[in-house]
């Protein structure tokens, strides 16, 4: 039997996370900071869901397997390469605490990078597949 | 006793293996005794395979049937721990493979194995004496070279603990 994990938690968790092993300012939704910094991290959560297997009963379910995005702007490219880097090397394949949850695995897929002429920023994409025990 | 409460992920689990060439295994009793299955269980011990294969007691059960009578009985009996059949991927260096390698080519060196499957807080471990068996690299060019390996379990000496 496995209750329902907290979405709350997990959002305050990845935040919690993030700002710790980066040092450039993380936020979760795009605001206006590339106005104000040449480096910054953005992240959103997705996919949030825990199978439910047969029966009556609510909290018969299984392991939660959350995704979230992690986007770097940067206004250099070698910066941007070194936040993915410092991001790949401390949350890939990390199992341990996670804020205040406990995560089992956590897996990084760089998904791609580019450069967005508007704001003046190169970009760097990631999802991170985080594997939480119930 | 702390059991994990919780549903756990497959890869929870980690395997470890006694290290030194020749080994003095565990005694059943200890088999269930966390203080000495916790002993093994750490990172130097840690053996790097893909998967954990199921892990366990065997199925085994007397099936009866007499003439005459209208149905069978199927009765169990106490069961071997399951073999484990592993694949890891393969660095020729890696000092755990290479024990377990020798372990292969000697055939008769019994040594504890460990499963631990934690929660982040509460682990549960399970501990048998075995023997390995088979060493078959697989180099097959699609992907990264594989040994795949088996553990054949001694019965009888296997045992469950958790922390506490």
């Amino acid at each position: 039997m496995a209750g329902q994990n907290s979405i709350d938690q997990y959002m305050t968790s990845i935040q919690s996370f993030l700002s710790g092993l980066v040092s450039v300012p993380v936020l979760n939704n795009f605001d206006r900071e590339f106005a104000n910094s040449s480096q910054f991290i953005v992240w959103q959560l997705r996919d949030v869901h825990q199978p439910v297997y047969t029966g009556i009963y609510q909290a018969n379910k299984g392991i939660d397997t959350p995704v979230f995005q992690i986007s770097i702007f940067t206004t250099t490219i070698n910066t941007g390469l070194a936040l993915a880097d410092q991001i790949m090397q401390g949350l890939h394949g990390y199992t341990g605490q996670f804020g205040s949850i406990y995560v089992s695995k956590a897996d990084v897929h760089m998904l791609f990078q580019g450069y967005d002429d508007e704001i003046k920023l190169y970009n760097i994409y990631m999802d991170c597949f985080l594997y939480i025990p119930a | 006793m702390a059991l994990p409460n919780k549903v756990l992920p497959g890869f929870s689990a980690t395997l470890y293996a006694q290290d030194a060439a020749t080994p003095t295994p565990l005694t059943t009793a200890n088999l269930s005794t966390w203080a000495s299955v916790s002993a093994i269980a750490v990172a130097a011990n840690a053996v790097n395979v893909e998967n954990i294969p199921a892990f366990g007691q065997d199925d085994a059960v007397a099936n009866f049937a007499v003439a005459g009578s209208r149905q069978s009985d199927k009765i169990p009996v106490q069961a071997a721990p399951t073999s484990m059949s592993i694949t890891a991927a393969w660095n020729p260096s890696d000092a755990m493979l290479l024990t377990l390698r020798d372990d292969a080519y000697n055939g008769t060196i019994d040594r504890t194995f460990v499963v631990v499957a934690t929660d982040g807080t509460n682990s549960i471990a399970y501990a048998f004496n075995g023997r390995v068996g088979q060493w078959d690299i697989d180099s097959n060019t699609s992907a990264e070279a594989k040994v795949t390996f088996t553990i054949h379990p001694r019965g009888n000496q296997y045992g469950w603990s958790t922390n506490p």
